[in-house]
């Protein structure tokens, strides 16, 4: 672990025991982690085939290539089910873990006796072999038996503690199936056990059924159906102790969408009506929505869902790594932490609902600022030649941070038509700057993303859209002067570069 | 720093490399700026013209690893039928879910999420010992291994000779 000092990048894993006396444990531990993401399991989930994966992996390997990724069954999503013992077992495992390797790690203090007495015995040892022989040498061979024995009874000891502990959580669920039904007139889902009218179960298996067994308190009655009966009512308190989610409405699954099926636009209204981004290419808009789906219904099988708003978070998270890769192609080049920044604020200018305004007013003083250093630096350039540049560099290196947010870090190299105009005319409009230099940038743009490992289409994109965007606002007049500012910026550079 | 779904993947599999580590192999990210970039030393197998050669190699992993597999590329020169003189790596473990457009590679060989970089450098110890002439990435290098096998084991020997620098 030399290249990893930093506690973030110290995971836990399985192979912690193996330098402890509770090596045994590593196996236990492995049982407990996904195959997937090598993780405790998350929601674990059970496949038709059997085997059990955390939701959001199983989902995220279903829609890559609907077959378990462990026996290359075919499955559907739509068939997981909750694998709920194991998620507590998981739990209560991953809650004691700390303990137990603290434990196991910790040097011997009760076990040091048959060390203790190993050292005495090495000179009997010597003397053994001398005079008594085998008698002794029996003794001997006893004394490491009897230090290992005691560690394997230390462990099956907290093993049984592990399993004492599952005992007392887990069969809380059992009493829901032995229950009498209320005489309501209606009757069970098969699967989660909601009560509703008989023929209102094949829709319901169709399209809301959660998948698995719902505590009593989370089968809300559907408007249809009449209040729950109060012989539920004891069983209630009981299961709510399990789970922490209780007084809120459980999420509804989204079905899956047949995308060949649908038109642009319908797709484009399926993404709205669910808030998210309706921008990008047809297959980014189907990755984003299969995407959110997966979240979404992970989200719900969890046992602590996570908030909307986080769910988002994920989303974005997602858009910035793996759904857009063009824009994360350079990744491999440049620091991470400028690159995420830059992705960062390219998603943020990209995204529809982008509030200009608002960016204008958080950012209009630095504009301002740079439009003046801009003007002055072009004079004196026309003025005294290379006498403008250095003090271009100063502005570069100020105004950096607005540079990165507003667009991607590449070190733009403006195309030499660009370069004259800006140098050639004192005052520059921006339909002089913006139209001539963009066309460039998009090569430019589609260079930097072969040259890192040949997705550019994402990057292009952006560039692409600030183009755009450019072009959308310069008619407007106050915001002339911060689409004016890009460009200039990039000046700077060049200076250096040239 | 917040990791997302591949590089926790990726550092989980690092730790359990570093605290149990597979005979004849090493590997691990070249540096903490970029999880998704690692180097690795594979050692030749005994008992094949590979013995007693070490043969470094990088792997890059796509941003949804584990769902999408890695691609391997040796960096000194590896004479192999499977292997393409760009030193890139071609096995039916590293190649995407789904059905093999020629019909090579049946799915079940191809790359699952259950796979692992320890997986992976393991078939390449056994792809070094065992080349598969099926589909050849290094066509030269195969008909000589199928046609005239010791001229090249000979040839095999000397680049390990010579990338040793002896």
């Amino acid at each position: 672990m030399e290249v990893f000092g930093d506690e973030a990048f110290n995971v836990p894993d399985s192979t912690d025991w193996l330098d402890t006396p509770l090596a045994c444990l590593m196996p236990v531990e492995q049982a407990f982690r996904c195959h997937v993401c090598k993780d405790f399991y998350d929601s674990p989930m059970l496949t038709s085939c059997n085997h059990t994966f955390c939701s959001l992996c199983i989902r995220r390997c279903l829609s890559v290539d609907s077959k378990c990724p462990l026996c290359r069954a075919t499955d559907q999503e739509s068939k997981l089910r909750g694998n709920w013992a194991l998620r507590e077992a998981v739990e209560a495992f991953k809650d004691s873990r700390k303990a137990l390797l603290e434990f196991a790690r910790a040097p011997p203090t009760i076990q040091a006796a048959p060390p203790d007495l190993a050292g005495p015995s090495s000179p009997t040892k010597r003397k053994a072999t001398e005079m008594e022989g085998a008698k002794e040498e029996d003794q001997e061979t006893k004394r490491p038996r009897r230090s290992t024995r005691s560690t394997k009874t230390r462990a099956s000891e907290l093993t049984a503690a592990i399993l004492q502990e599952e005992e007392d959580t887990t069969p809380t669920a059992d009493p829901d199936y032995v229950d009498q039904p209320p005489d309501d007139g209606l009757v069970a889902c098969p699967i989660c056990l909601t009560r509703m009218k008989e023929q209102q179960v094949d829709r319901h298996l169709d399209t809301s059924c959660p998948g698995s067994p719902q505590p009593a308190s989370k089968r809300r009655p559907t408007p249809a159906q009449t209040p729950q009966q109060p012989t539920f009512s004891s069983f209630n308190t009981r299961l709510t102790s399990q789970t922490t989610t209780q007084n809120q409405k459980p999420p509804e699954r989204l079905p899956a969408l047949a995308y060949s099926m649908l038109r642009d636009t319908a797709l484009r209204k399926k993404l709205s009506e669910l808030g998210l981004s309706t921008h990008g290419s047809r297959q980014l808009l189907e990755k984003r929505h299969k995407e959110w789906i997966t979240l979404w219904n992970a989200n719900c099988d969890s046992s602590r869902p996570k908030k909307r708003s986080e769910l988002l978070r994920d989303l974005d998270e997602w858009e910035r790594t793996v759904g857009n890769p063009g824009t994360a192609a350079g990744g491999g080049q440049q620091g991470l932490g400028l690159m995420a920044r830059a992705q960062a604020a390219g998603a943020q200018i990209k995204d529809k609902e982008f509030d200009g305004k608002a960016w204008a007013n958080r950012y209009g003083g630095s504009f301002g600022d740079l439009i003046k250093q801009a003007r002055k630096g072009i004079k004196r350039q026309t003025l005294d030649g290379d006498g403008g540049e250095n003090t271009g560099e100063g502005e570069g290196e100020k105004e950096k941070e607005t540079e990165t947010e507003k667009e991607d870090s590449t070190p733009a190299e403006l195309p030499t038509p660009a370069r004259r105009e800006v140098e050639s005319s004192a005052a520059p409009t921006p339909m002089d700057i913006v139209p001539p230099s963009s066309p460039p940038r998009h090569k430019q743009g589609r260079d930097a993303g072969t040259e890192h490992n040949g997705q550019a289409p994402g990057r292009d994109a952006i560039a692409e859209d600030t183009a755009m965007m450019g072009e959308q606002v310069i008619p407007g007049t106050p915001e002339k002067g911060q689409w004016e500012t890009p460009q200039q910026q990039q000046q700077p550079p060049i200076a250096g570069d040239a | 720093m917040s990791l997302n779904v591949a590089q926790r993947r990726l550092l989980q599999e690092y730790r359990s490399l570093t605290n149990n580590p597979p005979e004849g192999i090493t590997a691990g990210p070249i540096s903490e700026d970029d999880l998704l970039h690692w180097e690795c030393l594979i050692q030749g197998p005994e008992g094949t013209p590979f013995e007693g050669g070490v043969f470094p190699a990088e792997l890059k992993f796509p941003n949804d690893y584990p769902h999408m597999p890695p691609s391997m590329k040796f960096l000194g020169d590896v004479f192999h039928p499977n292997v393409y003189p760009s030193g890139l790596v071609c096995i039916s473990i590293l190649h995407p879910p789904g059905d093999d457009p020629n019909h090579y590679e049946t799915a079940s060989e191809r790359w699952s999420p259950i796979q692992s970089v320890e997986k992976i450098l393991l078939s390449v110890m056994s792809m070094l010992a065992e080349p598969n002439d099926e589909s050849p990435a290094n066509v030269e290098a195969a008909k000589m291994w199928r046609e005239r096998r010791s001229e090249y084991e000979t040839r095999v020997k000397v680049s390990v000779r010579a990338s040793l620098g002896l």
